[in-house]
């Protein structure tokens, strides 16, 4: 019976540690010391309530002006679920003669469930406030010391400079692909005849020996400005002759397309390939400039 | 047809961002004179009233400073009355503080002058003017240090940390704003 009793006391009393309306509640202040003159103050409440109940705004405190020297620069209450933050950004305007205990003044945050209110006090909180200037005041040329004017600040150019950079590389840009688009690189691609055309013949075989033969004689003959055979090999040293290195080479290239292509019975071998490949890899050496 | 297109859009953007240079190189050279007119009225040399007059919010605070250096105060003052609420928060904090400034050192001269009727509503608008910077810049510490520098040239009398008197007062200004019954009446 005894038991009983104890257990049925235990249950009631958990019952109302669940019927509580407030779950959780807590003030969070900085350090109570340390201020002056013109300080801010945050002070941050956590409100965490049964489902069902919710907190009246207007019970907070207005932002203005508190008392004479205590001002509410900003109140912002951030709900999530039932949980409630409630931030106040207080300031302070006190002139103290030596380090004073102040108190920013309680309230009561009221909550309500339904046609029911609920009262959740939250406490007065007392720091102190330090003095800026001695007792005995200093004395400057004018008279009492007292800080100078703040100098004007500078018209800020960072703007107007990420705008002109912008501006010019966008114009650069654009200018230079329309000057390609008109022609004006002509030199350019020039430089990239033999890598564009090893690019090609990576992808043949011995099989299209004819084409890779095609794909070689347009490169040349895009290099000389026309077409270009054995007998103009002269000519065309006299005008590029940093490719008269790999005389030989080229001669075999022209001796062997001729067979290749006007003799009967000509069969292509996996070498032959490998030999124009080698010619074109001395071409693009010296067009780049490295042999 | 998509070729011309592109030919021309190629041309217009062209045109669009030279004229984007033009125009950031003539705000930039804007920039720059008036930086130096702002440096030259630091250094004390008074500058032309026309190129002040609808100029920046800061060429007209540096006009303001350079009136205070002169002890030209009611110039300063009305110059920097056109600028509060120009420009960004911290400009505007600079603003007050200067205005404060100003006020307070009339307030001085008054005061040392034994003038106390004129000091002190001049203190009270110094106040007013470095609570103002401050609350948009709490962390000007040249701004806290002139409050309390006027704060003391004007005290602030009434009790502050008793919170019992300061709830009498509130009941009795409560009382005060209730209209009372008219009595003797028949």
């Amino acid at each position: 019976m005894r038991i009983l009793l104890i257990m049925v006391l235990s249950l009631l009393g958990c019952s109302g540690s669940i019927d509580e309306p407030v779950s959780y509640f807590n003030v969070e202040t900085p350090r109570p010391f340390g201020y002056v003159n013109g300080d801010e103050i945050p002070q941050r409440i956590i409100i965490e309530t049964r489902s069902g109940i919710s907190l009246q705004p207007g019970s907070l405190p207005v932002k203005g002006q508190i008392n004479r020297w205590l001002n509410l620069n900003r109140v912002t209450v951030k709900q999530t679920g039932q949980r409630y933050q409630i931030d106040l950004l207080y300031q302070v305007f006190y002139a103290p003669l030596e380090v004073k205990s102040l108190t920013l003044p309680g309230f009561t945050v009221q909550l309500s469930q339904g046609e029911k209110s609920i009262s959740q006090n939250v406490p007065a909180w007392t720091f102190t406030l330090s003095p800026l200037r001695e007792l005995v005041v200093r004395q400057s040329e004018q008279g009492e010391y007292m800080r100078p004017d703040s100098p004007p600040p500078l018209l800020a150019n960072t703007q107007a400079l990420y705008g002109l950079a912008a501006s010019l590389s966008v114009a650069v840009l654009i200018a230079v692909y329309l000057a390609y688009l008109y022609g004006c690189f002509s030199g350019m691609s020039r430089r990239t005849l033999f890598k564009r055309t090893l690019r090609k013949l990576a992808g043949l075989s011995e099989a299209d020996m004819e084409q890779a033969l095609t794909v070689v004689h347009h490169a040349l003959n895009s290099l000389n400005g026309q077409p270009l055979f054995l007998n103009r090999l002269g000519e065309f040293y006299r005008r590029n002759p940093q490719y008269l290195q790999i005389n030989s080479q080229l001669a075999w290239f022209f001796n062997y397309s001729n067979r290749y292509f006007f003799s009967d019975a000509m069969i292509a071998v996996a070498q032959d390939l490998q030999q124009l490949k080698e010619l074109c890899e001395q071409c693009r050496k010296i067009e780049r400039g490295s042999r | 047809m998509i070729r011309t297109i592109r030919h021309i859009t190629l041309w217009a953007a062209l045109a669009l961002s030279l004229a984007a240079f033009v125009y950031s190189a003539g705000a930039l050279y804007g920039i720059h004179q008036n930086n130096d007119l702002i440096r030259q009225l630091v250094s004390g040399k008074d500058v032309a009233v026309n190129k002040v007059i609808g100029g920046e919010p800061e060429l007209r605070l540096a006009r303001a400073f350079y009136f205070k250096q002169k002890h030209r105060y009611d110039e300063a003052l009305s110059t920097l009355s056109l600028i509060m609420d120009k420009s960004g928060r911290d400009f505007q904090a600079k603003a007050r503080y200067n205005l404060g400034n100003l006020y307070l050192e009339q307030a001085m001269q008054q005061a040392k002058a034994m003038n106390i009727n004129e000091a002190m509503p001049l203190a009270g608008l110094a106040k007013q003017a470095y609570r103002q910077s401050l609350a948009l810049n709490s962390g000007d510490w040249d701004a806290k240090y002139n409050l309390e520098v006027a704060m003391r040239l004007l005290p602030e009398m009434d009790r502050v940390d008793m919170p019992d008197d300061e709830l009498k007062n509130q009941k009795s200004q409560l009382w005060t704003t209730v209209p009372g019954f008219p009595r003797g009446l028949p």
